[in-house]
């Protein structure tokens, strides 16, 4: 069965890539793929199949860790924070279960459940993603400290669970926060290089929580990749996450990223995330020099270069001088600002996106304080750290008292949040929290 | 060949984006008219630009305005701290601004001085923060507010003066119909048992920035300001007690704008002689009224002392050890040098090159005051909200 067979049979619990709902394995999912790429392949003839293989393919969903953390970055995210609304611990049990057994389901391609054959009960998938493929979907999931404790309240006997490095983000210098893109006791994150399949993921999610969790807010962002590979850019037009560890390298990982012994045990091969909504004002930015642009950024603009050097990966020489003894990287420059060197070694994993939300009335924060229609655009920063206080908190404390660049961002939204390691195959993620809890 | 004084080859110790050689030529002083290698004025002897500290309390507190430097230590107050006070809330509304915080030179910490509630009694419109503060031999502080609800002159208020005492506790205000928005630096006369206080007031009259009744269909130009000279009795352990109230100038312009809040008379300075300056900065000019701490009336707009040239806006004015204007401009980041017997514009020294705005520094000065030991001058920049320390 291929997709292309999909187009022209009547729809009766088809899975989405055209295999049926009801093949729940991993070695049925992996042979769907296959099945997949080649239908693909021979409709998009001009593309070479393993590149749209590797494009449209599937990200294992079980293992040691949750996906779309270290998974190579797909193109488009659909970010949903939630606010859990029932009293009861097991409606978060089964809610954690759902969830887990439909994201399973649809980063290998699938309906979030089978569509069902009663023409008088709502599907089981909304289906607007039959006959797209997996797309490289994985699906992340956190806890924010509202599942903990809620206005002091612990509504689910989790308090004393609740990790150290869970930290409540402090008030940086600049912050703009709105309640409405802040905060969250839930959160899914669905990454797929198809806009509408990470949309789909978490609509299908978002009505498993009916009458146990609410949407609190979500994002959406995008990120293309260059065609000849390498870092991408921001919508500052400068290449971003440069100096991110290498995701390939587990040390590195281990070092800062997952969660290790030194917190619970339920959250080992877990991190935490910081999510944060920064609008950048780019009408501003589009009008400063380009030489301006690279002494706020710290970088060379169209090669990554640091100041001074000459290839992206140069290393920056954050003590070299001019001639006049002035430092080649600027001291306020975001690069030396954010840089390891400059936070006693910290580093985080950036997995950030960029956002376009439409436009808005803004009045500018910064002299001379311009009042106009502006895009709502900029970044929606994620980073992923083994822990916050020594991570996301320490340099951002840097940048927001320090930074050149706090001319032309603000940060809107932000969240922080748990997300546990990953679930072994019948299991549920999180699922190390409520040991002991499960009834 | 005019002299290349850079004005910062270092804004601090190394470069930032907005200083150095990004814009040496910018930096240099702008001199209409020197001779070389003769001392001409003050802002030649300034070599250095450190950035000291960023100024935002816990609150959130944005766009540092006044400068103070303590007299004495009282209270939470070292002798030479830094206040500091904030026009803008958190949300970077202006008007809103409820803070003074405290630097301390010597240890380098910042600390909350004062807190003020959003409303006070015989404050009318409540409290945001202005360039108008001094602090009192005696550990009084005293701070002007012109304060709005929106951010905008659409709901401001006609604001006060607050006495606070060295703990940044309210002690007393000082309103009424003579004080309306006090908003630039104060000039002050201080001889412990009695002050005397130098006011502007930029707020009569002054309406909405959506009032399109001007002659280019902007905020019309009210010329209703006033300079208020207020004399205090201070007995001892007391706070600060209003004998008088003297109009002493007026007829400045003032003007709503959606920009920068408003326009209006903001400088103050004492010169030789009983003569008080005074930056007109919708005029573009320095004047002079004379007999400022006796006469009985109102000397009007006063004499001009100078106009235009390096001025683009005129805001806080300070006086330098060689008698010397200071003058941080509103429309560039440039300070300019006056000789207020001459009239002479001796230079200018771009001090905020910041090329984020145009011209560069475009909007980012406003306090201004000099160092205790007369070498130098503190300044704010709004754009980055810091105090810097040029000397």
């Amino acid at each position: 069965m291929s997709d292309v067979d999909d187009k022209v049979k009547p729809l009766r619990d088809p899975a989405r890539r055209g295999f049926l709902g009801k093949a729940g394995g991993l070695a049925a999912a992996v042979g769907g793929l296959a099945a997949s790429s080649a239908a693909n392949a021979s409709i998009a003839q001009d593309q070479a199949p393993a590149a749209l293989a590797a494009k449209n393919g599937i990200e294992p969903f079980w293992g040691v860790h949750q996906g779309g953390i270290t998974t190579p970055q797909q193109e488009h995210t659909y970010f949903a924070a939630f606010d859990l609304v029932t009293a009861k611990r097991a409606d978060v049990i089964a809610l954690l279960n759902a969830w887990t057994e439909a994201a399973s389901r649809l980063t290998r391609g699938d309906t979030a459940a089978a569509l069902g054959d009663n023409p008088e009960a709502a599907p089981g998938d909304s289906g607007d993603a039959l006959g797209l493929p997996p797309s490289r979907l994985t699906i992340t999931f956190g806890f924010g400290p509202g599942l903990f404790s809620s206005n002091g309240v612990d509504r689910y006997g989790l308090a004393a669970r609740r990790p150290a490095a869970l930290v409540d983000l402090p008030r940086f210098n600049g912050d703009q926060l709105v309640p409405e893109k802040t905060g969250g006791d839930l959160c899914i994150q669905a990454c797929a290089n198809d806009a509408q399949v990470a949309f789909h993921a978490v609509r299908q999610l978002a009505r498993l929580a009916y009458g146990t969790a609410v949407i609190k807010w979500v994002q959406t962002g995008f990120q293309s990749n260059p065609a000849g590979g390498g870092t991408p850019r921001n919508l500052m037009g400068f290449k971003d996450g440069t100096n991110n560890p290498s995701q390939r390298d587990p040390k590195l990982m281990d070092q800062f990223v997952w969660a290790g012994d030194e917190g619970p045990a339920w959250m080992k091969n877990g991190t935490y995330t910081v999510v944060r909504r920064i609008r950048i004002t780019l009408e501003h930015w589009d009008k400063m020099e380009v030489g301006f642009q690279e002494q706020v950024v710290g970088r060379h603009k169209y090669t990554g270069a640091p100041l001074g050097k000459h290839k992206e990966f140069d290393v920056a020489d954050l003590d070299a001088k001019d001639a006049d003894g002035n430092s080649i990287v600027p001291d306020n420059a975001h690069m030396r600002l954010s840089a390891a060197q400059t936070n006693g070694g910290a580093q985080i994993l950036r997995r950030g996106y960029s956002y376009n939300d439409g436009a808005n009335f803004y009045i500018e924060r910064w002299p001379p304080w311009r009042q106009e229609m502006e895009y709502d655009a900029g970044l929606f920063f994620v980073a992923h750290q083994r822990d916050p206080r020594t991570g996301f908190i320490k340099i951002n404390h840097n940048l927001a008292v320090g930074d050149i660049m706090n001319q032309f961002i603000t940060h809107v939204g932000s969240g922080i949040f748990a997300c546990p390691p990953g679930a072994r195959a019948g299991s549920f993620i999180g699922a190390g929290l409520f040991e002991g809890l499960m009834t | 060949m005019l002299p290349q004084l850079h004005n910062k080859p270092v804004k601090a110790a190394a470069r930032k984006v907005m200083g150095g050689a990004l814009v040496g030529a910018l930096a240099a002083l702008s001199m209409p008219a020197a001779h070389a290698d003769e001392p001409k004025g003050f802002l030649e002897t300034v070599h250095k630009h450190v950035t000291l500290v960023n100024t935002v309390p816990d609150n959130g507190d944005q766009n540092p305005y006044a400068l103070v430097v303590a007299p004495v230590s009282a209270g939470s107050i070292q002798k030479d701290d830094v206040l500091i006070d904030n026009f803008n809330n958190a949300a970077n509304l202006q008007g809103l601004g409820s803070t003074i915080v405290d630097y301390n030179p010597t240890t380098k910490a910042l600390t909350k001085f004062a807190q003020l509630p959003r409303d006070l009694p015989e404050c009318p419109g409540g409290i945001g923060l202005s360039t108008a503060m001094t602090m009192l031999k005696t550990g009084w502080v005293i701070v002007g507010s012109t304060p709005s609800n929106d951010g905008t002159t659409t709901t401001k208020g006609a604001g006060c003066l607050i006495v606070l005492d060295p703990h940044g506790k309210v002690a007393s205000v000082i309103g009424g119909p003579n004080v309306n928005d006090p908003w630039g630096n104060m000039a002050v006369v201080d001889k412990g048992d009695t002050a005397t206080l130098f006011v502007s007031n930029s707020g009569f009259g002054v309406g909405s920035p959506n009032d399109k009744s001007g002659p280019d269909g902007e905020p019309p130009v009210i010329k209703e300001s006033t300079i208020l000279r207020i004399e205090l009795a201070i007995a001892d352990g007391k706070a600060p007690v209003v004998t008088s109230q003297t109009v002493v100038a007026g007829g400045f312009g003032e003007q709503a704008d959606k920009g920068v809040f408003l326009i209006g008379p903001t400088g103050l300075a004492l010169g030789k002689d009983d003569k008080l300056y005074v930056s007109d900065a919708l005029g573009n000019r320095v004047t002079e009224i004379a007999d400022a701490s006796t006469r009985t009336t109102s000397g009007g707009v006063g004499r001009e002392v100078t106009k235009d040239g390096l001025l683009q806006r005129p805001l806080a004015m300070v006086t330098a050890p060689n008698g010397h204007l200071l003058v941080t401009n509103g429309l560039n980041g440039k300070v300019v040098e006056i000789d207020p017997d001459s009239g002479k514009q001796i230079y200018a020294q771009w001090i905020d090159t910041d090329k984020a705005q145009t011209p560069p520094g475009n909007g980012d000065l406003f306090g201004i005051v000099m160092t205790p030991a007369g070498d130098g001058f503190y300044y704010v920049e709004d754009d980055v909200n810091t105090l810097v320390l040029a000397k």
